[in-house]
């Protein structure tokens, strides 16, 4: 039987198409995921579904659930299939949970507003959910809390707590590192596997993978492949889908190691705790020229702090940094994570670009050149950081850096905010340059896949660990 | 133990607040004193015995009595240590004790600042979250052109308005003066309407914040009614940043207690004060100017304690 | 802040708002410099038998109850009040935000320095401390200006120092200094960019403040006194005549509250203090 019909889905701001036009049919105990990149429009069918589209846009097309047309329905009437019939799973668990009321209450509420329960019973209901999630049953803290694992699951529980036998699930994934990705990903599979539905919304191959059911493929909101999710994967037809695929860092080359050439910088026995317990200690690093060398591990590890360290910009508690002689004041460059935050957000780029090239005597000519080496037009410099793409503000922060002849360049996270084609591009990018000009390029990442296909030396940190291991990749 | 520690700081630097309040008061009305015209002792006998009264002898004694042939650093200092005893001394006008006077004008002023308090929550909470319900809506555009116009009348030409229209012209109210309820009412209003035409978009401000938050939509997704959701979740966010404002304006508050109670002649200490500066009676001016300044310490402590109230996140962490 | 522009669609680039602000700033610059020379009239000259006149060719806005030109008197509070207000929005400002930036630069000590310092000047609310500083001189006019410029400095190193040290510890400064680009550099490019839009906004409403206080002391007879022209004086003066000539008394109310909207409107509409 069919759970979820959409018949000619389609979303515009005006006149302008956002998404469409899009059909499927997803059955009792099936699962369907909407993969494409940021902007492709993915969560807008989410929106559409459970009718929370924006009030700007409008839509056209037949959207069906349980065999009821519900897109001519009135806003309270839809309202009302919340929580009994259609549950979402909200994208950042931490903004989703009320971060006033504790998080166990804002599960017990909706057994009991919800699902009828009385106090008592909503109470003990919720109890054997966070018990059957891994939560502590006891659990009486604010959302805010909680880790982001933790908060997903109680956000999981609050979401389905009603109920509701279809579950959607918009970037269920985001945020998590790997082993808390795999547990919600757990829980999703769950939800289908006891009867039923499921849609979930992905940039992430991955999860495609591990969810099965049907895929569809977006890009700029028009569906490019739709199939059987284990098809699509395997022998991909669009080529499209074929570049997102090979995107993904799992399906990446590994990158040939580096000949080590003169040592640029030195760690020996760090140690760091900034303003709170000690990070990490112990941390001995030896950076060469045009070495690759990849720093990994958990979320609030300490990674940034050890690129700080690294740069002297706060004091280490134990051990020291060591410069080579021969590396200037300006010698060590850093890339962002956020790449609009790296420049003024005020006045043209071409401003920020003159001011450096003013202070390191650099011909305009050469700093044209290290635009045309990274693939990127003159012109951009005439728009402010904010009506700059991402992948290409992230591209002129390192055609930026290039003009001051730094020996070493830090990246922290520089490709986490990108999309995965632009962050293949920009990564591979960044090894061409360090491998034409020589330059250490210490890279801090999340992604252990990334790390050990791109570096050619990889530092993983894990919490509290007194000794970082350390792995040749 | 760990939901004191937050208490305790709250008031540790309150009170260090106060003890601000009492020195900078003491060093201007100290100040006061030095820059009066002529020979203090000769005014201040006059004042206290009339001109007729008065002769060297008389100004001689009050000079004495008061320690004014000292050297000014001594004197401050004397000054400032008869302040820490809570020693107010006596009007230089009147002869009675600054205490007494305050004692019986502190409760006309208290009763001002609740009426006021009041007057503009009863405004500014049903126009704020009804603004703030529906953002743009015509409430919200309405409530943004009256809140502009009012916030651009200063108390005193307020109370000069709302004077000329209800009692004059509409003979509704009672004007001057503290006889009974009634009396209390355009005081009130002129200051709560004050208050309120900013603290009313302040709500606005808040409520909308909360509509548009992503749990607001997650607690309806998860099934909530929209009635449930506003009353357990959408309210009590938008109160925190509410409560933190009216902390804000308790400055406005006091001083608005200070220039209303004169307009309206209301026993009060602002009245009190503005009428001793007048008639430069220094030991009323400093007795009114702290007592009006501990007032606001302690209103702020207030506050300061309902938002830890509101707010568990502070004191959980 | 909410911003009164919102909805009201851009004009010439700015709000409508703004704009109507603007204007009537401007409009009330012109008539306190060049209207005395207009209207030709002493400002100060009493004609007891003339007392309370209506409007009329001679007296445009009637005259007060000394025979004094209404229009005359306006004029020279509005010269008195907004002179004021330029001076200290001036004298207020610029060592405002200079501290603003010092502290946050530098921190440490003298962060906690000027913090303290502004802390002692907010202990008390504003309108008191200004009350208490105009009574040590009373009636002069440099007593006012200074309290007045005293208690508003603050509102510029606050909002000074909160905004410089979110850009100084924004990734682009860093970015900035790791380019090895000076502290001019720094300060031209991120921090004054950043902050000048905010303190436009604290000018305008500081100078809001400072008129609303000139007037509100005139008017409980501490601040300049009578026979100066000046709008709370003329208030308190003109209160007993409500009942023969309530258009005397609503003349210097009207001006008062058409500066302090211009200036409110001027930066587009409401501030939260």
């Amino acid at each position: 039987m069919t759970v979820i019909e959409v018949e000619d889905l389609s979303v515009f701001a005006g006149a302008t198409r956002l998404l469409g036009p899009v059909s499927f049919r997803i059955a009792r105990g099936g699962v369907l995921v909407v993969m494409g990149e940021t902007g492709a429009g993915k969560s807008l069918i989410a929106q559409a579904i459970l009718g929370t589209l924006p009030g700007a846009l409008s839509f056209r097309g037949r959207i069906a659930i349980n065999g009821q047309r519900v897109d001519t329905l009135p806003a309270a009437d839809r309202a009302r299939l919340w929580g009994r019939d259609l549950a979402s799973l909200p994208q950042e668990p931490w903004r989703a949970l009320d971060p006033l009321m504790a998080a166990a209450r804002q599960v017990s509420e909706t057994h009991r507003h919800v699902g009828g329960l009385p106090v008592a019973e909503a109470a003990a209901a919720t109890a054997r959910d966070f018990a059957r999630l891994g939560l502590d049953p006891g659990e009486r803290r604010l959302p805010g809390a909680l880790s982001g694992g933790m908060a997903q699951r109680v956000a999981f529980a609050a979401a389905t707590a009603g109920g509701a036998p279809i579950l959607l699930a918009d970037e269920p994934t985001k945020g998590l590192d790997h082993d808390r990705q795999a547990r919600v990903i757990g829980l999703l599979a769950e939800v289908a596997r006891a009867g039923g539905t499921l849609m979930a919304i992905t940039h992430d191959a991955q999860v495609a993978e591990a969810l099965g059911g049907t895929l569809v493929v977006l890009r700029n909101g028009r569906v490019v492949e739709q199939g059987a999710t284990a098809q699509v994967l395997q022998a991909p037809q669009d080529p499209y889908t074929k570049a997102l695929l090979a995107a993904d860092p799992s399906a990446w080359p590994v990158l040939p190691a580096a000949e080590p050439g003169d040592l640029m910088l030195r760690a020996q026995g760090l140690a760091v705790s900034r303003g709170g317990p000690r990070l990490f200690a112990g941390i001995d690093l030896a950076i060469h020229a045009g070495a690759r060398l990849a720093i990994t591990g958990p979320s609030g590890v300490g990674k940034s702090t050890l690129l700080d360290a690294l740069l002297g910009l706060i004091p280490p508690d134990e051990g020291r940094v060591e410069r080579a002689g021969l590396l200037g004041r300006h010698a060590i460059q850093k890339l962002y994570q956020d790449p609009p935050a790296a420049f003024p957000p005020f006045g043209r780029l071409e401003t920020s670009f003159r001011d450096v090239a003013r202070r390191h005597a650099a011909a305009w000519e050469t700093v044209l050149g290290y635009l045309e080496d990274l693939t990127l037009s003159p012109t951009l410099l005439q728009r402010r950081p904010d009506a700059v793409s991402g992948g290409e503000l992230q591209r002129l922060s390192l055609a930026r850096a290039l003009i001051v002849g730094p020996r070493v360049l830090l990246a922290d996270e520089p490709t986490s905010r990108l999309d995965p084609i632009t962050q293949k591009t920009t990564l591979d990018l960044l090894h061409k340059v360090s491998l034409e000009t020589g330059i250490a390029v210490v890279l801090v990442t999340h992604s252990a896949a990334i790390a050990e296909r791109w570096a050619d030396e990889v530092l993983h940190l894990t919490p509290g660990h007194e000794k970082a291991e350390k792995a040749i990749g | 133990m760990t939901r004191l520690t937050p208490f305790l700081a709250a008031c540790a630097t309150r009170g260090l607040q106060a003890v601000l309040v009492a020195v900078i008061v003491g060093i201007v009305s100290f100040a006061m004193m030095q820059a009066l015209p002529g020979d203090a002792a000769y005014r201040i006998a006059a004042g206290r015995y009339g001109y007729d009264m008065m002769d060297a002898a008389a100004a001689e004694a009050v000079r004495i009595e008061l320690g004014l042939d000292r050297p000014w650093a001594l004197q401050l200092l004397d000054w400032l240590g008869a302040l820490a005893q809570f020693d107010l001394g006596r009007s230089l006008v009147y002869g009675t004790s600054v205490i007494d006077e305050i004692a019986t004008q502190l409760g006309y002023s208290l009763l001002l600042a609740l009426g006021a308090v009041v007057a503009s929550l009863l405004i500014a909470i049903p126009v704020g979250i009804a603004a703030g319900l529906n953002p743009g809506g015509w409430v919200d555009r309405v409530s943004l052109g009256l809140s502009i116009f009012l916030r651009a009348i200063p108390a005193f030409a307020l109370g000069v308005v709302l004077v000329l229209v209800f009692a004059v012209q509409l003979r509704l109210l009672p004007v001057a003066g503290f006889r009974g309820v009634a009396h209390l009412i355009l005081p009130s209003l002129t200051l709560g309407l004050g208050l309120a035409a900013v603290s009313n978009r302040v709500v606005r401000d808040a409520v909308a914040e909360a509509m548009a938050a992503e749990w607001r939509l997650f607690a309806r997704t998860k099934g909530l009614s929209a009635r449930v959701t506003v009353l357990r979740h959408v309210l009590r966010n938008a109160s925190l940043p509410v409560v933190t404002y009216v902390g804000v304006q308790m400055a406005y508050l006091i001083e608005g207690v200070v220039i209303v109670e004169t307009v309206f002649a209301w026993p009060g200490i602002g009245h009190a004060l503005v009428h001793a500066i007048f008639a430069r009676d220094i030991a009323m001016v400093q007795g009114t100017a702290l007592t009006l300044g501990l007032i606001y310490v302690a209103l702020n402590l207030l506050i300061d304690l309902a938002c830890r109230g509101i707010d568990p996140r502070g004191s959980s962490a | 802040m909410t911003n009164a522009g919102q909805g009201a669609g851009p004009l010439f680039g700015l709000g409508a708002a703004r704009l109507t602000g603007l204007s009537l700033l401007a409009l009330l610059g012109i008539c306190a410099v060049i209207g005395p020379d207009l209207v030709g009239q002493d400002p100060a000259k009493q004609a007891l038998l003339n007392a309370r006149q209506p409007s009329s060719a001679a007296h445009l806005l009637g005259t007060d109850h000394l025979g004094r030109d209404m229009a005359a008197r306006l004029l020279s509070g509005a010269q008195l009040s907004l002179s004021l207000a330029a001076l200290s929005v001036l004298t207020a400002g610029i060592p405002g935000t200079l501290a603003g930036i010092a502290a946050a630069w530098f921190g440490g000590w003298t962060d906690r320095l000027i913090g303290s310092l502004a802390d002692a000047i907010l202990a008390l609310p504003g309108l008191l401390l200004v009350l208490m500083l105009a009574a040590i001189s009373p009636g002069s006019w440099w007593a006012l200006y200074a309290g007045i410029s005293l208690t508003l400095w603050v509102e510029y190193f606050r909002y000074t120092r909160q905004r410089a040290r979110i850009v100084l510890s924004s990734p682009a400064v860093e970015a900035s200094r790791l380019l090895g680009l000076s502290p001019g550099h720094i300060i031209r490019r991120h921090i004054l960019p950043e902050i000048g839009p905010g303190l436009l906004t604290v000018a305008a409403f500081g100078a809001a403040t400072a008129v609303t206080a000139v007037a509100a002391l005139g008017f409980v007879s501490v601040g300049v006194r009578p026979p100066t022209a000046e709008w709370g004086v003329m208030m308190t003066e003109l209160l007993p005549y409500w009942r023969e000539a309530p258009f005397l008394i609503l003349q210097p109310v009207i001006c008062l509250v058409i500066t302090v909207l211009a200036l409110h409107l001027s930066v587009g509409g409401l501030h939260r203090r």
